[in-house]
């Protein structure tokens, strides 16, 4: 529609010389094209090309030194029925996802809570929570992890329970914790989704009786649905694909007694330890079409209990 | 609406976001002025060996001032992981320190540069022809050998003097070895040794002891799960005994004196290869001795003098020739020599070995006198592992693991051990 817009005058003006119709089209779309280049470059070169390299992969044996050589669906079937760590790997995960994603969004949205009735201190309050989120993605916030948890650490000292980190049935709890105390995004977004929710639906459910519980399950939680239902699937995602944190709890193997050994570190032990790339490829794309099966599920669960205000208009 | 706050809110949020960008973007340094040429030069080891080398490259550097190098070091779990992504990346340092296990996988992959045609600037004729060949593949000599090492068992002296054990002497079986620390466990109240059965290196002694190998001439598995099977029930046994360190320290070896019970002052012995034992000086002041490791029951001995490391140059490498001298330097110069001492190992230069034997001072000479001691006894190494065995050597690890926290019995985790070890080799 701007394209004639623009074109119109252009057109009129360059009478002595008769242009093609279709010309001026190109010249308004080309530095469209050019702008975006960046954007359709990256996603060509950095997204698409790679995934396609890593899908070919897969299906091969590539040790990273010498060409590929193609096998077929070997990977995957040694994957599946061969490699009793793979699927040591996969429960591992399923557990860290069951602790760490509840815990999270339960402390985020308890957080979010206090905040909101909080008259002064606010804002200080909002990015020291924030804060964690920033940091504790690094290396070395999940090294001062180690030590606070391991043998002889801060914990150990205060409740006399020995290393987490060291015994298989508690490293992981470690690791989740870790994720847990990053929830400065979700608690954000559970904030702006709270203060979406009218003042007028408390002061009717106070009028018609509803204490502070039966208003929060009554008002805040149908209300706060879909905002509950975008972070629960979100940090799922992210949870399937956890690995700094195992990583550096773990010492890099999973340890101890691989009870750490999420799915993404056996995918990293594979392709860099044991220079199995094709392998690490197969497991990739496995991890990427469970993501996507399980959010598929989230969404069609989302059916019976996320709560959009819209649909009572309709 | 709180808008007032929001923007408090947001003001913080940026500055946090700042301070984070700010951290990630910092190091690496790349850019030189004036034209030097730079050389990466990485290797593993500890905080001895690295002001040594770093004192040794300074030297380079005064004599080739037209060359900078940049040196980096980790342990040696870590260093394994990084060399291998550098290099599938095509990113190899220039100069980069291998090990036996790697020299297979690396030298077929093409990332190491056929050193023979930098024959003008790298000598090699005063290394012994049979060391310098464990750097070679298919007659090529893709790395030289850094120098010469055996393993050995670390102990802290006063420790064990005070326990009244009688101190180790030229050689002992395995059995006389657990007495032993059964003995100083009994007599100290801490383990005697770290627990050996997380070790390849400590199984393939024990393995050689009886007349067996860890691989076959054609880089088969040279045992059955039912040996590797008595070898750990053998060190749980200990273990269950609180004879060798718990699994809650064992998992924690990643190839760093650092972290082995011995240098966290929690057990009074520690397996090791020699040259890096020099680390546990730093941490035990009042000092550290050396004794054989166990030989088989009938006296055979399972240690033996393997290249303690390689030095290799990156195939990629856009300066072949000043990454060859830095190689000659560290291999041939005398000065190099003396700054460096035993940390490597002992020199495999004839010539300068001669030379700097008498020099050798504290722990350079107890490594030198270690060495000499077995001079003669030992047998021929093993010719250099398949390049599975890399990945093994941590499957090892992890299959240990299982044991010593008791979630698999010592032939399960053995089986384990075979099927997995047997897929990694054939593929």
């Amino acid at each position: 529609m701007t394209t004639t817009d623009i074109s119109a005058p252009a057109a009129g003006k360059a009478r002595a010389t008769p242009v093609p119709k279709r010309r001026p089209r190109r010249e308004a779309q080309g530095p469209a094209w050019v702008f975006l280049s960046p954007w359709v470059l990256g996603a060509l070169v950095l997204t698409l090309l790679p995934m396609a390299v890593s899908l070919y992969l897969s299906f091969t044996d590539y040790d990273l030194f010498n060409p590929p050589r193609w096998v077929g669906l070997r990977n995957y079937v040694q994957m599946f029925t061969e490699d009793p760590r793979y699927w040591r790997s996969v429960v591992t995960t399923l557990t860290y996802v069951v602790i760490a994603v509840p815990l999270q969004l339960a402390l985020a949205l308890g957080v979010a809570l206090a905040l909101k009735s909080m008259k002064r201190g606010k804002g200080f309050y909002r990015s020291a929570f924030y804060a964690p989120s920033l940091l504790g993605a690094s290396m070395s916030i999940a090294l001062v992890w180690r030590a606070i948890f391991n043998d002889g650490g801060t914990v150990d000292n205060l409740l006399g329970t020995g290393g987490w980190v060291n015994k298989p049935g508690w490293a992981l709890l470690a690791v989740a914790l870790l994720t847990v105390w990053q929830f400065g995004a979700p608690m954000v977004i559970f904030l702006a989704g709270l203060q979406q929710i009218p003042g007028e639906l408390y002061e009717a459910a106070a009028v018609d009786g509803a204490g502070t519980w039966r208003q929060f399950l009554s008002v805040t939680v149908p209300m706060l649905s879909p905002v509950l239902f975008f972070n629960l699937v979100l940090q799922t995602i992210q949870a399937f694909q956890v690995f700094t944190p195992a990583f550096a709890i773990g010492a890099g193997k999973g340890g101890p007694a691989d009870s750490t050994l999420v799915y993404t570190l056996y995918l990293y032990d594979r392709g860099f330890v044991a220079s199995h790339m094709g392998y690490a490829s197969a497991m990739a794309w496995v991890l990427l079409i469970v993501i996507g099966a399980v959010t598929a599920v989230l969404f069609r669960t989302s059916r019976s209990w996320v709560f959009y205000a819209s649909e009572g208009d309709r | 609406m709180p808008g007032h706050r929001t923007k408090g809110f947001c003001a913080s949020a940026a500055a946090l976001v700042l301070c984070a960008m700010v951290a990630g973007c910092g190091g690496s340094g790349e850019s030189v002025g004036s034209g030097k040429v730079v050389l990466r030069y990485t290797w593993w080891g500890n905080p001895d060996r690295a002001e040594r080398t770093e004192k040794a490259v300074a030297l380079f550097e005064k004599q080739h001032p037209n060359v900078q190098v940049q040196t980096s070091f980790s342990a040696y779990d870590a260093y394994k992981q990084k060399l291998a992504t550098q290099a599938a990346g095509g990113d190899a340092p220039d100069v980069m320190q291998l090990d036996y296990r790697q020299i297979d996988q690396y030298a077929s992959g093409d990332v190491l540069l056929d050193l023979a045609r930098q024959k003008a600037v790298l000598r090699t004729g005063e290394i012994d022809a049979g060391l310098l060949a464990t750097g070679r593949l298919d007659g090529t000599q893709y790395a030289i050998p850094q120098g010469r090492g055996t393993e050995t068992v670390a102990y802290d002296v006063k420790a064990w003097k005070e326990s009244g054990v009688p101190l180790p002497g030229g050689s002992w079986t395995w059995s006389e070895w657990a007495d032993a620390m059964r003995a100083l466990t009994e007599k100290t109240g801490k383990p005697g040794a770290t627990d050996p059965g997380q070790s390849e290196d400590c199984f393939e002694v024990w393995l050689r002891g009886q007349g067996k190998s860890l691989y076959t001439k054609d880089g088969g598995l040279g045992f059955t799960a039912g040996d590797l099977t008595r070898w750990w029930t053998f060190t749980d046994g200990l273990r269950r005994e609180g004879v060798v360190s718990p699994a809650e320290q064992t998992t924690q070896l990643d190839g760093s004196v650092e972290n082995t019970p011995l240098g966290r002052g929690e057990a009074i012995s520690d397996s090791n290869w020699d040259a890096p034992a020099s680390g546990f000086l730093a941490l035990i002041p009042s000092g550290v001795a050396l004794a054989p490791m166990p030989s088989g029951e009938d006296g055979t001995p399972g240690q033996y003098f393997k290249p303690s490391m390689f030095l290799g140059v990156g195939a990629s490498t856009a300066h072949p020739k000043e990454a060859a001298q830095l190689v000659d330097f560290l291999i041939n110069d005398e000065k190099a020599a003396q700054i460096l001492g035993a940390t490597r190992g002992i020199p495999v230069n004839e010539s300068i070995r001669k030379a700097i034997e008498p020099q050798l001072k504290d722990f350079d000479r107890t490594i030198a006198d270690y060495q000499a001691l077995l001079e003669g006894s030992l047998k021929d190494p093993p010719q250099a592992p398949p390049s599975g065995d890399n990945a093994l050597q941590t499957t090892f690890q992890r299959d240990y693991d299982q044991v010593s926290y008791e979630r698999m019995s010592p032939s399960e985790a053995a089986e384990n051990y075979v099927t997995e070890a047997k897929a990694e080799l054939r593929s």
